[in-house]
């Protein structure tokens, strides 16, 4: 009786043995190759990650999107970023300023981004920033400095 | 009679495989926490790809598909098909070659104002996180 029980369990034990490593050759081989190298990262590196399809998306419609699609993605992308993300929040206002046709909405929003990024408060620091911004767009309006920038806010008579 | 005999001799060949190809699979994810890392999620995947642009092998950009798919329904439109442009362009569904031709049909759905090959090859690299 246990002789037949001890042939009839090892088939299926050694079939599920090499079923097994099947598997784990399959999860841990090149199919797994992104995901190992993620894996690999440390918890903060992945949180950055986290983001990055969402950055990229953005990062598209700066390049080639039309006007409303930029602010629309703009204004979307100050309610995803948290506060404390202030690198990221005043680049967004940086573009913010780049696409505003007026100067003293520029001068507003260039403020802002010197709220969110401490980095963008001196002048040429924020000029540099806006000039990265302008040489990735490639359609108008956005190819070039703001008036702002270029010659500062215009003179009221 | 003889089918529920040859049911007996091979239902336990069939569970003993299913058994151990579901261990073997679940076995990296387990040892990887047991180990103290965390797993990977579909996001921080795509992430990976879109920031470092990796060479890989064929098996893995199949497999990346299922995480593509993924994070694509979690952008409302039209951000999801912003989405499906990026990924055309930096070819993550296409073995890690760039698809101009599909590109220019999700650009041109957007409505941009210029969907032409040099503004998508320009594209490729900007959209870089």
């Amino acid at each position: 009786m246990k002789r037949t029980f001890a042939n009839r369990a090892l088939g299926p034990l050694v079939l599920g043995v090499l079923a097994l490593l099947l598997g784990y050759a399959r999860a841990n081989g090149e199919r797994a190759q992104f995901a190992q190298a993620t894996a690999a990262l440390s918890q903060s590196e992945r949180t950055a990650l986290e983001s990055a399809p969402g950055l990229a998306v953005a990062n598209a419609i700066w390049a080639l999107g039309g006007e409303s699609a930029v602010k629309k993605m703009l204004k979307s992308e100050l309610d995803r970023l948290p506060e404390a993300d202030g690198v990221a929040r005043g680049r967004v206002f940086v573009r913010f300023g780049i696409v505003d046709s007026n100067p003293d909405g520029q001068a507003a929003v260039f403020f802002q981004a010197c709220a969110a990024d401490q980095n963008l408060c001196e002048r040429p620091a924020l000029i540099a920033a806006a000039e990265r911004e302008t040489r990735a767009r490639f359609v108008e309006p956005g190819q070039h400095l703001p008036l702002y920038l270029t010659s500062g806010h215009p003179q009221v008579p | 009679m003889t089918r529920a005999l040859s049911f007996d001799l091979v239902w336990p060949y069939v569970a003993g495989a299913a058994l151990g190809y579901l261990l073997g699979t679940l076995a990296v994810p387990l040892f990887s926490a047991l180990a103290g890392r965390g797993a990977s999620t579909a996001r921080a995947r795509v992430g990976l790809v879109l920031r470092e642009d990796p060479q890989a092998p064929l098996a893995a950009w199949a497999a990346l598909g299922a995480d593509v798919q993924a994070v694509r329904t979690s952008f409302a439109s039209p951000e999801r098909e912003v989405f499906d442009l990026v990924v055309a362009v930096r070819g993550m569904d296409n073995g890690g070659e760039a698809d101009f031709r599909r590109a220019e049909q999700f650009c041109r759905a957007l409505s941009w104002p210029r969907c032409d090959r040099d503004a998508l090859a320009k594209l490729k690299e900007q959209s870089r996180p």
